[in-house]
């Protein structure tokens, strides 16, 4: 078994996140003290802040960022700073294609876009030396995003507003396909082809790993037989409709749920019974990028506690540095979408790399799935 | 008697030889040949080559799988799809710019110049902008769908994310290209035609249509080309209008290159679209010659 194998194991990732919460409620308060001024391992860094010069770019999610976590880096590194290009990317191949395309000196990628850019040769592989905060990110993640820093994950669920479908319950993706053509035009699919289809594989009881072009061929149908009753395939605020009553059921991720119901608390979140896919993502440098210095202190500055803190409290994403707890909003942190079970864990299977021809086959499942 | 002025002779331009007009001729070949024939070219090779879709390398195996692959029904009900909707709001276009447009010529000089900039303040604002603000417009407990419910229609209009919304930000978009065309053949129209059309005892009706059709059919048919071109090709407005759900060809191309990074098979579909746009706009030429003689 590989670690990227453990970490998609239940029982060690469940294992990993008691010790991580173990691991949280013992901080020291001189610990935090000394995290919450940017000390640590990262002070090493204030004699390198000489020579750190640059700009570095970085295609990101929009909005993927802590408020003030690029002004705090070049307060800190003045020479240096980040320019954040907002890209709502909506498949593998689009990643890819960024990390070749020259523009970007780091990329937000999950593990399925790294992967495929590593095995393309298309990454700079950091040099964990001059990273040391890293080692605040459990060592799980890092082992299963071993291309750049880990910086976050998420899970696909079913949010929904009972009001709207005649006060129904939805406990499975099968529930939610059978309720989409009685509502239609009410309901909004993630417009990302590994969680839509990755969804998909498990309303239908695969793999959401899975390559083999029968099972994909069963994807492709059950995505096309409701496509017609869709409001839309989305990829920036996905739930938004929720709020307003436009929509009435959203494949959605965990923590755009959990930002819709500190202003809605009509809206219900659903892990489903048949099994969860769930993403985890980072920041990846591209190859040959001449600022890879800025970006390795400005990874070792981002995996310091209270600057990952801001991260998390921005994106309200699920969080995986566990000396960052005291530092996380309560609604974050004691969020019991955003902070899963071990029964939540058991159901839930993480995105892996698919290799050359299954990311192909996917691909092109998903291209067919959007022309027809 | 004097002898009346003699007329000053016309001092006639040195005459160019062949070299120099050609020279003339020089800047304007090479941006054609730069922005448009080369990678005109290399659109239509890269349609044959093949892509490793690990690392998205292009390879010039020479093959037509490209096109065949195209064939498949998938492809070709997009295709069509994006050809009857460009088709369904160039025609809608042409109508509704038809009316404007004749009745913006027979309004008074001042009238006119105020009703053509109102047609053309919409430019002013970014075209995105714009089409956003038909998401506002046209969504669920929007003002249209408030405003249809006020007046008991009852249930919801859920316009947005469907083929209509796109052909409504379609309309929207083109219209004043498509005005501007017609507006400019009927203003060209002498007034005295209509008299002499009533001395003659032509209806109203018959006046339209022996003199102001046959007059504005140059400006439509360049309305039209000017509309349905872009129309065909819009990517845009379906991706903010169609929710990722209607993808029209200029979707589907765009994503070759974009999302899938199958630059050949998005090349062989650039090149299918140009070949019915030039098939369109063929049979469009050949009719303008016999309006115009009319």
């Amino acid at each position: 078994m590989t670690d990227t194998d453990r970490l998609i194991d239940p029982l060690t990732r469940s294992e990993l996140l008691k010790r991580a919460g173990a691991g949280a409620l013992g901080l020291s308060s001189a610990s935090l003290l000394a995290a919450a001024c940017g000390s640590g391992s990262s002070g090493s860094s204030s004699a390198a802040s000489d020579v750190i010069a640059g700009q570095a770019i970085l295609a990101n999610y929009p909005g993927w960022m802590g408020k003030n976590n690029l002004a705090d880096f070049h307060k800190k590194y003045p020479q240096a700073s980040i320019k954040m290009i907002s890209n709502a990317t909506s498949s593998t191949a689009e990643v890819v294609l960024q990390f070749k395309s020259r523009q970007y000196d780091f990329l937000l990628s999950d593990t399925s876009d790294s992967g495929q850019a590593a095995d393309a040769g298309l990454i700079t592989q950091i040099d964990w030396s001059k990273v040391p905060n890293v080692a605040n990110i459990s060592e799980k993640f890092r082992k299963a995003y071993p291309w750049g820093l880990p910086t976050d994950y998420g899970k696909v669920g079913i949010a929904y507003r009972p009001d709207l479908i005649g006060n129904a319950t939805i406990t499975s993706w099968h529930d939610l396909w059978e309720l989409i053509p009685k509502y239609p035009g009410q309901t909004i699919f993630i417009d990302l082809e590994r969680d839509c289809m990755g969804s998909t594989c498990k309303y239908l009881g695969f793999s959401s790993n899975t390559t083999d072009p029968g099972e994909l061929q069963k994807v492709q149908d059950a995505i096309v037989s409701v496509k017609p009753h869709l409001a839309a395939f989305k990829n920036t605020d996905v739930g938004a409709g929720l709020l307003t009553g436009a929509n009435s059921m959203v494949m959605d991720w965990d923590y755009d749920v959990a930002l819709l119901q500190q202003k809605n608390d009509k809206i219900k979140w659903v892990l489903p019974d048949e099994g969860v896919h769930a993403y985890l993502e980072g920041f990846t440098a591209v190859k040959n990028t001449s600022k890879i210095a800025v970006i390795e202190a400005f990874l070792n500055f981002l995996a310091t506690p209270p600057q990952y803190a801001d991260f998390v409290n921005t994106t309200g994403t699920a969080y995986m540095m566990p000396k960052a707890t005291p530092l996380v909003e309560k609604t974050i942190s004691q969020n019991p979408i955003l902070v899963p079970t071990d029964a939540v864990l058991a159901k839930t299977e993480f995105d892996k790399y698919l290799g050359g021809a299954g990311a192909t086959l996917w691909s092109n499942t998903w291209t067919a799935i959007k022309a027809a | 008697m004097a002898p009346p002025p003699a007329e000053p002779r016309r001092r006639r331009p040195p005459a160019l030889s062949g070299l120099s007009r050609h020279a003339l001729l020089l800047p304007t070949l090479i941006i054609t040949a730069l922005c448009f024939l080369i990678p005109l070219g290399l659109i239509a090779v890269y349609s044959f080559g093949t892509v490793n879709q690990v690392n998205f390398d292009v390879y010039f195996g020479w093959t037509t799988q490209n096109y065949r692959d195209f064939t498949s029904s998938l492809y070709l009900h997009t295709l069509a799809r994006s050809v009857f909707l460009s088709v369904s709001t160039t025609l809608s276009c042409a109508l509704l710019g038809f009316i404007f447009a004749y009745y913006i010529s027979r309004q008074g000089p001042r009238a006119q110049r105020l009703l053509l900039v109102a047609v053309i303040v919409p430019f002013w604002t970014s075209f995105i902008v714009r089409t956003y603000a038909w998401v506002d417009l046209l969504q669920n407990f929007g003002p249209l769908d408030r405003f249809a419910r006020a007046l008991g229609l009852g249930g919801h209009i859920d316009l947005l994310y469907t083929p209509y919304s796109i052909g409504i930000g379609i309309l929207y978009s083109y219209l004043p290209l498509m005005i501007l065309p017609i507006y400019v053949s009927l203003e060209r129209i002498d007034p005295a035609l209509y008299d002499a059309a009533a001395d003659l005892g032509a209806t109203p009706f018959r006046q339209f249509r022996r003199v102001v059709l046959p007059h504005a059919v140059p400006g439509l048919i360049a309305g039209i080309i000017i509309v349905g071109v872009p129309a065909l090709g819009e990517y845009v407005i379906p991706e903010i209008l169609g929710g990722g759900k209607t993808l029209m060809a200029g979707n589907l191309l765009a994503d070759q290159f974009l999302q899938t990074g199958n630059y050949p098979f998005g090349s062989a579909l650039a090149v299918t679209v140009m070949v019915v746009l030039m098939a369109m706009l063929f049979l469009l030429r050949r009719a303008q010659p016999e309006a115009e003689l009319q």
